[in-house]
């Protein structure tokens, strides 16, 4: 660019600036401290309305009282002074959004913060809004296919569901979640993941690996780190069903992660106690159920009068040793629409994913699965249920007769195609082929540590030879009798050869 | 967070002077300082007595003008300043605060309550600057 096209522009730039004179309301900061300004002045301010500081700073106030006005402040507070004026805008807080956002990593205020340059908005979205209403609805009946056989088979997830994510640390449950997201590729998915209070490294991880699965192409990131303000972490969810919502009006499907909801609840009993709301259970504020309650209410799926579309949400709350009546969790297990309920002792056990099948639920999304997966699903049910009795029952004595042992060897088959390696997701119409084989007995006399090699094996041979049954499981969604003996002769095939 | 704020001991101040004759008053003044002084109020008084002058204004249908301006303001100005603000106030009785503040460099910042109208040349100058440096 040369010297005269600089002049040229800035003549043209200065040429275009008109200084109005406005009036605007102001206050002055009296305290600060701990990411909390309580300001004087600022008459006429709206709750969760956007305040602006000297340094560039943005708040919002929360607390309106007689003559004061609590400030909570985004980003930098380390200089700002006692007597700073803050000027008030007018405008309830809100996000700027564009297509341009998929595939970026954003903090909890929209700004993009993975170094691939300005991210240019064609609209702002407020962050809180009133969840649709009951006409706008439509019932869930598409799925969400998570490529993870235990969660598709026993506890589906439809498209507009809540599924609760559930269980200690180290338990894997962003490993689900991160699944989900890699298995979405090609299923007209839209993801937003919004990481809280995580560790930076964790993140980086993650979208690492989103990155390699090709998964960043249709993924948003909200991110508000652990080394962020407390005010942060509370908006970023919020945030994030905000972006969620710009996809979904555009009648698109949208898959929301909130990674974890635990520490959203923690930021916002520290934004509550320093502004000093009255402490109820565990110290949580009063109000800690409807802040979870209707961020979730916003999850929905629309009909295709009101521009159809869905949001499903999953949320992730962390439980200290396995206590699941805690304050917290028994808020989010009762506001969702059902939960998965990750176990240490099953994860060390070797049982991956960590899955509490008896403890799991998914109460709306059996509706979504498609009629092949329900037809082996209730068996496996069945099979599940009975084995987790007899087992226990079994371990006093060794004389039982044929039919419980038989139920035993079945149930541990079970047991062992559900376990599946991480970033592994598995095709549905392959996870029908696999339970099919299980359900029937095929697999009751392949030896346990063959099972694994039998399903893979068993995978491959019939995408071979059993063309017609994919072929109605596909399309049809179910099978006729003709794929069904096809299928049943593929088996038999394969494992007269099986060794 | 204490329950009597300074605006509620304003607010009795007032109701207590209310109605009362200047000789009345002049007996009260006192007392109301060794309240103050009882009570450990006295550090407070200067936030009090803002308040009460607030207040009076409220009361009386006053408005205080807080204007800050690099040089001291001509009469006509302030003229031309009343006619402008009373179409936005109503004809209310103005009362000027004249400050100095050469760092405004020109122009004139009018304060009402908690509204500001800065017409000064530092606050042009500034919105420029954002004008120009902002993010395509």
């Amino acid at each position: 660019m040369s010297t005269n096209h600089i002049v040229e522009n800035l003549k043209r730039e200065i040429e275009n600036f008109s200084a109005q004179a406005k009036v605007e309301k102001v206050g002055k900061v009296v305290e600060l401290f701990d990411g909390i300004a309580k300001v004087s002045g600022l008459s006429d301010i709206k709750s969760s309305e956007m305040v602006l500081f000297p340094n560039g700073s943005t708040g919002v106030a929360l607390n309106l009282e007689e003559d004061m006005v609590g400030v909570i402040i985004f980003g930098d507070f380390a200089n700002i002074k006692e007597g700073d004026e803050v000027k008030a805008t007018g405008r309830i807080l809100e996000i700027p959004v564009s297509d341009a956002i998929l595939g970026r990593v954003v903090n909890a205020i929209g700004i993009p913060i993975d170094g691939k340059g300005d991210m240019k908005a064609a609209k702002t979205y407020p962050i809180e809004k009133v969840a649709p209403g009951v006409v706008t609805r439509l019932s869930v009946d598409q799925p969400v296919a998570t490529g993870i056989k235990v969660i598709d088979a026993i506890i589906p997830i439809g498209r507009g569901q809540r599924e609760l994510i559930i269980g200690d640390r180290q338990t894997g449950k962003t490993a689900i979640a991160v699944d989900t997201i890699l298995n979405q590729k090609g299923q007209n998915m839209i993801c937003v993941y919004v990481s809280i209070g995580q560790k930076d490294s964790k993140l980086r991880k993650i979208e690492a690996r989103l990155e390699e699965g090709g998964a960043m192409d249709y993924t948003v990131i909200v991110s508000a780190g652990a080394s962020e303000a407390a005010s942060l972490a509370y908006i970023a969810p919020y945030t994030g069903v905000s972006i969620a919502e710009y996809f979904m009006d555009q009648g698109k499907d949208v898959l929301i992660i909130y990674d974890d909801l635990s520490k959203h609840a923690v930021a916002y009993r520290e934004i509550s106690l320093l502004l000093r709301r009255p402490p109820g259970r565990e110290a949580y504020p009063g109000d800690v159920f409807y802040l979870h309650s209707r961020l979730l209410e916003r999850a929905c799926r629309r009909n295709e009068q009101y521009g159809g579309g869905s949001i499903t949400a999953l949320p992730i709350i962390e439980t200290q040793a396995g206590d699941i009546s805690a304050y917290i969790p028994t808020n989010v297990i009762s506001i969702t629409d059902g939960q998965i309920f990750l176990e240490t002792d099953l994860f060390y056990k070797g049982i991956r994913p960590a899955v509490n099948v008896g403890f799991s639920v998914s109460r709306v999304g059996s509706s979504a699965q498609i009629k092949a997966m329900k037809k082996v699903a209730g068996t496996l049910k069945l099979d599940l249920a009975q084995f987790r009795e007899l087992e226990a029952f079994s371990q006093f004595g060794s004389d039982l007769d044929d039919a419980t042992k038989r139920q035993l060897e079945r149930g541990k088959r079970a047991v062992e195609v559900l376990k599946q390696p991480q970033y592994s997701p598995m095709k549905t119409e392959h996870q029908v082929v696999v339970l099919y084989a299980l359900t029937k007995g095929y697999m009751d006399e392949v030896p346990m540590d063959k099972i694994k090699a039998f399903e893979s094996g068993l995978v491959e041979y019939t995408e071979r030879n059993a063309k017609v049954f994919f072929r109605e499981v596909t399309e049809k969604k179910m099978w006729t009798d003709k794929g069904e003996e096809e299928l049943k002769k593929a088996i038999e095939d394969f494992k007269k050869n099986f060794s | 967070m204490a329950a009597i704020s300074n605006n509620n001991i304003a607010l009795a101040v007032y109701e207590m002077l209310k109605g009362k004759s200047a000789k009345e008053q002049a007996e009260a003044v006192p007392k109301v300082v060794e309240f103050l002084n009882r009570k450990r109020l006295l550090s407070k008084s200067k936030d009090i007595l803002t308040r009460l002058e607030k207040i009076l204004n409220q009361a009386e249908g006053k408005l205080e003008v807080r204007t800050y301006s690099a040089d001291k303001l001509s009469e006509s100005h302030k003229k031309e300043l009343a006619q402008a603000l009373s179409k936005r106030y109503g004809g209310r009785e103005m009362i000027f605060k004249e400050q100095i503040d050469e760092r405004l460099l020109g122009g004139v910042r009018i304060e009402i309550n908690d509204e500001v109208i800065d017409l000064s040349i530092r606050n042009k100058i500034k919105k420029l600057k954002e004008h120009l440096t902002k993010r395509q």
